[in-house]
């Protein structure tokens, strides 16, 4: 199988996991953002919100470095900045959903 | 091997209609949207250092503009989600004749701002 169809596949089937969560990320986004800090503290430390909230951050950023990788593709002419700037894309990719995750179960109220 | 794959040409040389706008519309929002998740990340990085960090973003997301800024990126994510779902219709070879292509388009648009306000709503118990 070629790169590009693998890229494609993830690329779907990551969209598929993504809308209902995202769905259910903005629907909390409006419930939640101007409560009070053990009120926000409590909805990110315990389940479901910690399980899905975490998918979230492993399948969006997923699926945006996919997705940012073939605007580089698109518009990047000289091919060493576009592998900078690839690579610099997937690490942030990974770094930031981790970080973000290890705080999340460290959260306590 | 030397990828002599042709790049894009930029967007000004096209005539706009609403697949084109969605189309750039979509990338856009895309990347917004995850500079928008890296921001919910510094959020919940700020619940870790404790009440006292966490009040300056409170204080923002409560004052007007952080309505504002909610209310943005509610309407970021429903513009991509519906965008997303008709790439999907595609995908599985739906929409494409041009009439339809211009309905799910106006539905995109439409659709995303109509979510918006009701999905704020809901989220401030007015339903």
């Amino acid at each position: 199988m070629m790169n590009a169809t693998k890229k494609w596949i993830f690329l779907k089937a990551s969209s598929v996991i993504l809308i209902p969560l995202m769905v259910w990320f903005i629907i909390n986004l409006a419930l939640i953002y101007d409560k009070e800090y053990l009120d926000v503290v409590s909805f990110f430390s315990t389940q479901p919100s910690k399980f899905l909230t975490s998918l979230l951050m492993i399948v969006a950023f997923f699926y945006s470095s996919l997705s940012i990788s073939e605007i580089f593709e698109d518009y990047i002419h000289d091919k060493k900045i576009k592998n900078v700037a690839n690579k610099a894309l997937y690490i942030f990719a990974v770094v930031i959903p981790l970080i973000t995750i290890i705080i999340m179960f460290n959260l306590t109220i | 091997m030397e990828n002599n794959n042709p790049l894009s040409p930029h967007i000004q040389i096209y005539s706009w209609n609403i697949s084109s706008l969605i189309s750039i519309s979509h990338r856009i929002i895309g990347v917004i949207n995850i500079l928008v998740l890296t921001f919910v990340c510094l959020w919940i990085f700020l619940l870790l250092l404790g009440e006292t960090s966490y009040d300056y973003i409170k204080f923002f997301l409560q004052s007007i503009f952080g309505k504002f800024t909610i209310l943005g990126i509610i309407w970021s994510f429903s513009f991509q989600i519906l965008s997303e779902v008709r790439h999907l219709f595609w995908d599985l070879g739906y929409g494409f004749e041009l009439k339809t292509s211009k309905i799910t388009g106006l539905i995109v648009i439409f659709g995303s701002i109509i979510f918006t306000i009701l999905i704020y709503l809901f989220g401030r118990n007015i339903f």
